[in-house]
């Protein structure tokens, strides 16, 4: 490799790892707590009063609630389970609909005890809603579309990091590869850690920067495409794929069979697939079908995928989102949805991308170490005193800010759903406030203390937020009178975020050390150097 | 470049703006054009089911790819030229196939 080559892109690996380091290090930390955003959702909602579902009565809870609300016919659902496998105790069957399309609070019905049908409207975003909004817009307030896009162009730019990174470090590949030299050298230290990980994950960090590319702008490429390349035709074409295109619209009143009948076929079609949702579509029609939505870990699909029948003759209309019944290129999409949300192979693969994404995290952290690192005045080679540039002491104190106010953020909000669930009408705002009260608060401490203080005192403040989650727990079991409670089989929640809290506590003693002990010509340090008190006189 | 040349290669200019330009522009114009190629005279033609997704999967990685290395140009000018000129090719075979196609 020509060393000019390299030099250039050593300068196109930290402009692009610059600009986006940020943005990525927040998408990968909420990202990898998303992983597990059904137990955490459970965590923080009371376990209720135990109904079992009753399958067998879903055609008398359908038929109640269309003679209530006719106009839930068109489109309306049938959960089959509640969260991530009903395991916080089974729920009443429930009939779910929306009002508009997206609605952010869809209506509900269930069978009461006395046989009438209770509608209410359900108000389902709640913590591991927020932990998902975090990760795909990373926290930008207001239109979906923004965050999602700007999270978009990091991803590009991400990956002409990943090339550029991986130019750099190829001459140096075989020598260096897989060494942690740990010495006095702390900057060599922190590239080699930034490579083994960098390096270790890049299959996982190509599939996930390619994939949300798309996720962030495949609006844009659409319209693009539709321009250049579809005449405009694309809506059409799109339409020849539907899963509903053989079904021609007839309003004619007609039976449909039972629930029971759809689950039977589907398990008939495929033995692995496991139910769990119903979506009707024209209900009591002719032209009446039904999805049955579920889930296969033997095959890479988007988190769920289903079968479409016609609802009144059960037969089977079209498998292309069917884990193992799909198209090919169906299929292959497919798997680049999985290979995203590590929605296949079960709990090793969830635990596997929980990890890689808290690396990733730590990858772009510790990029923009090396970044101010790099760019360090040292007393050595100027001969005396110094102070750091401008750029890198705001560079230092937005990372600390920005990163460890994001992980505060999150744990916190997870520990004060417990506390606030019951108490207050709008969980789901609160949520977001206790996120954006502590990631703003936090930037705000790390530019006014300088990156080297607020660097210990918000690892303490991640280090308490996280370990409020277990003390939560602990507290509700030593204390019942609160009225707060732990369930046993969510311990794994509590004991990751005691992990975590452990960790991040470990760090602020060894960043406190740093910014009392550590060497006088950094960023990190405390004291302030001679020159730097001239400067602020 | 012959032996009896021996004098080294110039260096690459960096260019930064004109190659980053070239590279995002050219480069997803040019994505798009492969992709469309793909849709209309790649395998299972225009009409196979739910290809239009798989195409649109393949712009990412051929538009990130030219910008990943389009630094690799000797300079901004050149990434112009190559990449317009990759550009001219690809579209003009993207119409080739739409007429034949219909």
């Amino acid at each position: 490799m020509r060393a000019d080559i390299v030099r250039l892109y050593r300068t196109v690996h930290s402009w692009t790892g610059i600009v986006t380091g940020l943005i990525l290090f927040i998408a990968f930390y909420a990202g990898a707590l998303t992983m597990f955003k059904e137990p955490l959702e459970r965590w923080v909602t009371p376990p209720s009063a135990v109904t079992p579902l009753a399958l067998e009565r879903a055609d008398e809870l359908i038929a109640a609630t269309l003679a209530l609300r006719p106009n839930a016919a068109k489109d309306f659902t049938l959960a089959l389970e509640h969260g991530d496998g009903g395991v916080a105790g089974e729920q009443p069957l429930r009939l779910i609909w929306e009002a508009m399309r997206y609605d952010p609070a869809p209506w509900s019905a269930t069978l009461q005890p006395d046989g009438t049908v209770g509608i209410e409207q359900l108000d389902p975003s709640g913590v591991g809603m927020l932990v998902d909004i975090v990760h795909r817009t990373v926290g930008i307030p207001g239109d979906l579309d923004i965050g999602t896009m700007v999270t978009g162009v990091a991803s590009a730019l991400y990956v002409v990091a990943l090339v550029s990174g991986v130019i750099v470090l190829l001459p140096s590949l075989v020598k260096d590869f897989l060494v942690l030299r740990v010495g006095r050298n702390l900057k060599r230290m922190w590239l080699d850690a930034h490579n083994i990980v960098g390096i270790v994950s890049l299959p996982f960090h190509i599939v996930i920067a390619l994939s949300a590319v798309v996720f962030g702008l495949h609006d844009q490429i659409y319209d693009a495409l539709d321009e250049a390349v579809y005449g405009g035709r694309m809506r059409a074409v799109m339409m020849e794929s539907s899963p509903f295109r053989a079904v021609r619209k007839d309003p004619t009143p007609a039976a449909m069979l039972p629930p029971t009948e759809f689950l039977a076929r589907a398990k008939a079609l495929s033995p692995d697939f496991t139910p769990i949702a119903l979506e009707y579509h024209d209900a009591n029609t002719r032209s009446a079908t039904v999805r049955v939505w579920g889930r296969d870990p033997r095959h890479l699909v988007r988190r769920e995928g289903f079968v479409l029948m016609s609802a009144t003759r059960g037969t089977i209309i079209d498998t292309e989102y069917m884990p193992g019944h799909q198209g090919s290129w169906s299929a292959m999409v497919s798997a680049f949805f999985a290979l995203h949300f590590g929605s296949f192979g079960g709990g090793v693969v969830r635990w596997t991308y929980f990890l890689l994404g808290l690396a990733g995290a730590f990858l772009f952290y510790s990029g923009n170490l090396l970044w101010i690192e790099s760019r360090r005045r040292t007393e050595r080679r100027a001969g005396g005193p110094v102070t750091q540039s401008r750029s890198t002491a705001l560079l230092a104190a937005g990372t600390v800010g920005v990163c460890l106010g994001c992980v505060g953020g999150l744990s916190l909000t997870i520990a004060a759903g417990k506390w606030l669930n019951g108490l207050v009408t709008d969980l789901n705002a609160w949520h977001y406030g206790v996120y954006y009260a502590v990631f703003l608060a936090s930037c705000a401490w790390a530019f006014a203390r300088g990156a080297a203080r607020a660097g210990s005192e918000l690892l303490w403040m991640a280090a308490a937020t996280t370990a409020a989650i277990p003390l939560t727990s602990l507290l509700a079991l030593a204390v019942p009178g609160l009225g707060l409670w732990a369930s046993a089989d969510l311990i794994a929640v509590d004991l990751v975020a005691l992990a975590g809290a452990a960790g991040f506590a470990g760090l602020a003693r060894a960043t406190g050390r740093r910014v009392q002990q550590g060497p006088r010509d950094s960023v990190w340090s405390g004291i302030a150097s001679p020159v730097g008190m001239k400067a602020a006189e | 470049m012959t032996a009896a040349t021996p004098r080294a290669r110039p260096p690459i200019r960096p260019d930064w703006w004109s190659k980053s330009l070239a590279g995002t522009l050219l480069g997803f114009t040019l994505a798009i054009a492969i992709s469309g190629l793909f849709a209309w005279a790649g395998p299972g033609g225009p009409g196979a089911l739910n290809k239009i997704q798989f195409n649109m999967w393949m712009v990412a990685p051929v538009w990130l790819g030219v910008v990943s290395f389009c630094f690799l140009f000797r300079s901004g000018l050149r990434a112009w030229l190559w990449l317009g000129g990759a550009n001219l090719l690809a579209y003009a075979a993207l119409h080739a196939a739409r007429t034949l196609a219909q």
